[in-house]
Order: C-alpha cells, then sequence, then structure tokens
C-alpha cells in the first residue's frame, strides 16, 4: 500500500478505473463516512488538520472524477506516466435495453405471415396425429403442446402473433389450472392460439373447456 | 504450539475478561484443550467470570519461583478441557513485570501442550500488554462502540506499531530514523506511525522490506463489544478499514457482540453468561465470533516467536 497521498484518485475511492459514475459517487459516499466530522470511528485517529487534507482530498478526487470531460484529462495524465492501462478506461457503453419478456424476440420479417399461415394450413391437413387429437372430445394442455411441437410453431411465435402472454401460453399447455383466467378470457385465448395454428378453434375451446370444466 | 489468542484493548470494562472467558469455554466444548491465563496482574478476575471461587494457585508462584514451572499454577476449572491460570495475587510489586521475568512467562507458555492458549490483557498500553500481544499469533482487540475505547484502541494499536519498529531496528537505526521522519513531519512520531515505515524504505530499503514483511505478518482481529441498538453496527467494519488504509496492518473484523443487561446478572452470580443465558443474542454473538474466528485463524500460519529473538 501507497502513503495516503501518494494515491492515485481511484486508489483514494478504491475503485477500478473503469468505474463508472454511479460507481464513483457511491465509492465517495463510502470513504466520506469514514473520515467525517461525527464519526467516532476515527475519533482520536486523525489530528484535525489531517483529517482535513484528507477529505478535501477525497473532495477533489471525486470532482475531478465524477466530470467526464476532467476525469478524460486525468486519465491522460496517468495514461502518460504509465499509471493506467488504456483498455482499462471507463467508457460510456450505451445501455442496453431492459428485456421485458423472458424470451429474444423473433422476428419473421422473412416472410410474409399470410404465407406462414398458409403453410401451417396446409401442414395440419396432411398430419395424421394431429387429426387424431382434433377428433378427440376433449382436449387437454398436453394435446395442444403436442399439435404444437408436430407444427414446429415455437411458442414465442405464437405470443409474438397473437399478443397472448407467453406464460399465458405456457399454463395453456401444462394444464396449469391455478393460473388459468375465467372462462371468458380463456375461450379468447384458445381462439387465438387455435388460429394462428390454423386448427379449428371450435374444437379447441370446447375441447379444452370441457377439460378444465365449466365452473371455471 | 499452541495457538495462542491475546484479548486486549485498551480501555478497562469494555469486555476483555468477559470475551476471554466465554471464548474459552466455547473452545473447551468444541473439544479443544484450552487454558486461559490471567495475565492482567494487579487486575485480575478472569476466574470470576468462569465462575471459580479465589484460586490459590497463580501465575505469581511461577514469577516468586514458589512453584518450579509454570504447569504446577494451572488450575482446573468446572468446565471440561477448560484450565485456568489466574492472575490473581496480593503482591504489588509484581504488577509490572521485569524483562526477564516476562520472557520467562512468555517461554513457558509457548511449551505448555494446550491447543489453545488465551491471554486476557490489562487494560492500558504498558510494555506487559503489548509484549505479550506480539507472541500471540492472533492479537484480538475487544473495544466497545465509544469515542473512549475506540481511541485507547487505535492508541494501542499505535504502541504496538512502535514497539515492532523498535524490536526490528537497532537502536542506533531507529535513532536515525525517527530524526529524519520527525525532521520531516512532525506528526511521524507521534499520530502518522506509518510515515515510518515509508521513511525507513528509503532510507534503507532492505531493512524497510523486512519492516513492513515483520507488520504484515501480524494478524489483527477486532470484536465489537456491547453493541446497543442504536449504535452503527457498521462501526467495527470501518474501523478496521481505517487501520487498513493507514497502518499497512492486517485488521479482520470478526463481529459485534450486543449489549445485554444480563451480562450483570451472570458475572454477579458468578456463573459463565453462556451457561446461564444461553439462548440470547449476545450468546449467539459469541458462538458467532468464535466461529469466526476459528475459520480466520485456521488460514494463518504459526506466527514468528518472539521470545526466540
Amino acid at each position: 500500500m501507497k502513503p495516503y497521498r501518494e494515491q492515485n484518485y481511484y486508489e483514494l475511492l478504491e475503485i477500478l478505473p473503469d468505474a463508472s459514475p454511479l460507481e464513483i459517487r457511491r465509492a465517495y459516499k463510502r470513504v466520506f463516512e469514514l473520515y467525517q466530522d461525527e464519526s467516532i470511528v476515527n475519533y482520536s485517529f486523525f489530528s484535525k488538520e489531517e483529517r482535513q487534507e484528507i477529505l478535501s482530498l477525497l473532495q477533489k478526487a471525486y470532482l475531478a472524477l465524477i466530470d467526464l470531460e476532467s476525469r478524460a484529462q486525468y486519465d491522460r495524465r496517468l495514461i502518460e506516466v504509465g499509471l493506467l492501462d488504456k483498455k482499462g478506461q471507463y467508457s460510456d457503453k450505451a445501455k442496453e435495453p431492459v428485456p421485458i419478456y423472458d424470451f429474444k424476440k423473433i422476428h419473421f420479417d422473412k416472410f410474409e405471415p399470410g404465407r406462414r399461415l398458409e403453410e401451417l394450413k396446409e401442414r395440419v391437413s396432411q398430419n395424421q396425429l394431429i387429426r387424431k387429437i382434433m377428433d378427440q372430445d376433449i382436449l387437454t394442455g398436453a394435446d395442444l403442446h403436442k399439435m404444437r411441437t408436430e407444427l414446429e410453431v415455437p411458442l414465442e411465435e405464437i405470443a409474438e402473433n397473437t399478443k397472448v402472454q407467453i406464460g399465458m401460453l405456457r399454463a395453456i399447455e401444462e394444464d396449469n389450472l391455478e393460473l388459468l383466467p375465467p372462462a371468458v378470457y380463456l375461450k379468447g385465448f384458445l381462439k387465438s392460439y387455435a388460429r394462428y395454428l390454423q386448427i379449428d378453434e371450435k374444437v379447441v375451446v370446447n375441447g379444452f373447456i370441457k377439460h378444465v370444466g365449466e365452473g371455471k | 504450539m499452541p495457538n495462542i489468542w491475546a484479548i486486549g484493548g485498551g480501555k478497562g470494562g469494555s469486555g476483555k475478561s468477559f470475551i476471554t472467558g466465554n471464548l474459552g469455554i466455547l473452545l473447551a466444548k468444541g473439544g479443544y484443550k484450552t487454558l486461559l491465563v490471567d495475565v492482567d496482574l494487579g487486575a485480575a478476575n478472569l476466574h470470576t467470570i468462569i465462575g471459580l471461587p479465589i484460586p490459590e494457585k497463580s501465575i505469581s508462584d511461577f514469577v516468586n519461583k514458589k512453584v518450579g514451572t509454570l504447569e504446577e499454577t494451572v488450575e482446573s476449572t468446572p468446565v471440561r478441557n477448560l484450565y485456568l491460570i489466574s492472575g490473581a495475587m496480593n503482591n504489588l510489586d509484581i504488577v509490572n513485570l521485569a524483562h526477564e521475568q516476562k520472557l520467562r512467562i512468555m517461554r513457558s507458555i509457548f511449551k505448555l501442550s494446550y491447543d489453545y492458549i488465551l491471554l486476557d490483557l490489562g487494560a492500558g498500553t504498558s510494555f506487559n500488554t503489548i509484549d505479550f500481544f506480539m507472541i500471540s499469533n492472533s492479537g484480538i482487540f475487544v473495544t466497545t462502540p465509544e469515542p473512549t475505547s475506540i481511541e485507547n484502541i487505535y492508541r494501542l494499536i499505535r504502541s504496538v506499531y512502535f514497539r515492532k519498529i523498535r524490536q526490528v531496528l537497532n537502536s542506533h537505526d531507529f535513532r536515525a530514523l525517527a530524526e529524519e521522519a520527525q525532521g520531516r513531519d512532525g506528526r511521524a512520531t507521534v499520530s502518522s506511525p506509518d510515515i515510518l515505515l515509508y521513511i525507513m524504505k528509503e532510507l534503507d530499503p532492505k531493512k524497510g522490506e523486512i519492516l513492513e514483511n515483520e507488520l504484515r505478518a501480524f494478524n489483527f482481529k477486532l470484536a465489537l463489544n456491547q453493541l446497543r441498538k442504536q449504535d452503527n453496527p457498521n462501526i467495527g467494519t470501518l474501523i478496521c478499514k481505517i487501520i487498513q488504509r493507514h497502518l499497512a496492518m492486517k485488521m479482520h473484523f470478526v463481529g459485534n457482540i450486543s449489549f445485554d443487561e444480563s451480562v450483570h446478572n451472570a458475572v454477579c452470580k458468578k456463573i459463565p453468561f453462556l451457561d446461564l443465558y444461553p439462548y440470547t443474542q449476545t450468546a449467539l454473538d459469541l458462538r458467532n465470533c468464535h466461529k469466526n474466528l476459528m475459520s480466520v485463524s485456521k488460514a494463518e500460519p504459526i506466527l514468528q516467536n518472539v521470545v526466540d529473538q
């Protein structure tokens, strides 16, 4: 450890040279707590002048680093004397948007929606398994899931296009009765789901409602 | 070699004996053969904390050569695995041990075959306290969150710091260093002993390095005793930080020990606190400190033997 007076601003504030302004502010608050007047922590450890000296030094460090322009200047000086690596410098990376959904949005710009639906329709009509499932009186979430995987349609795609929350779609497929909404809404979701997959919506709604029971 | 923990702290009444006694009980209950040594000569009352009547044997028997070995002054206690060397005595002149006597005690302590030896040091910054502090591989400072106590802790730590510098350098070097330092900065020998180290490094890099390593070798711990609800629980960590930043010494915070009115009851009843009130926050804190101390001290090497120097 270097003597206090020879430390650079980053060392004084106990931060790395690539610290963000927020980190700098926090660090300053932290060291200020250590040396402030009323703190009994530093009681008798420093003389009044010493503490004042340290506090003003810290303030100088803080003010130099919190302003981006003066910070760049200070960094340049540190780089000149070889105390700082250029790579270690702070750069304001554009913050990435916080993801709202728990999936990566998939964009289907490549094919027009109309063509996608036609393609699905064709595959539904040719698929034996789907026909077999659709002949059942009762449809469970697992059945819906089976049909969807048969068509190779990701759940995200349905959510994206129908605007039904992916959690809801998942709850339907997993037969998670507790998460399902009242029947009125559920019917709507099922309709959207079936419509997107190009399967008979009436069969899907009736079959699934029968499965969960009208009481819902 | 036994693990030697010295428990000290500048101020009287901060709970050194209380913590020593209870840590000893915890160690003994953990299956370690533990010896408590009351080095608070002149104001010894560790025996009361662990619920022993005034002992017949004491360390003064050894100092006065009434008995041949230190081992003979050991008293067994009601707690299994826990032993005590009392410091209780009536002989006034013994309070200030001569250097030879101190060395004799230290040497004998090192020879004892126990897993843990806890030294309960007296208040103040006399050489008595400091030297015992320096032979332990784990010095534990006890402070309360009050300015008076903290002030004394800092004073004690600085004394240890100076004492170490004096020990490493011969008197000629030390005088040269002190003069140089005084000339450069009036505070060097008073409030900022850390400046000494840097000046020493400039004057004589080789010795400076030895000195720095010696100072680094200290593994000090800090326990904050009598923390009341309204106190800032971070004080201990902050104190350690100040010491690490400005004195270049390792200081490890081992925990807060809550203030508890019932400590008074336990002492008055002469029953160990941990036995009388095992389910209090304070008892929990003590166990926690004990746990932290064990995990910290396991990681550190057995310290240099000052006695051989």
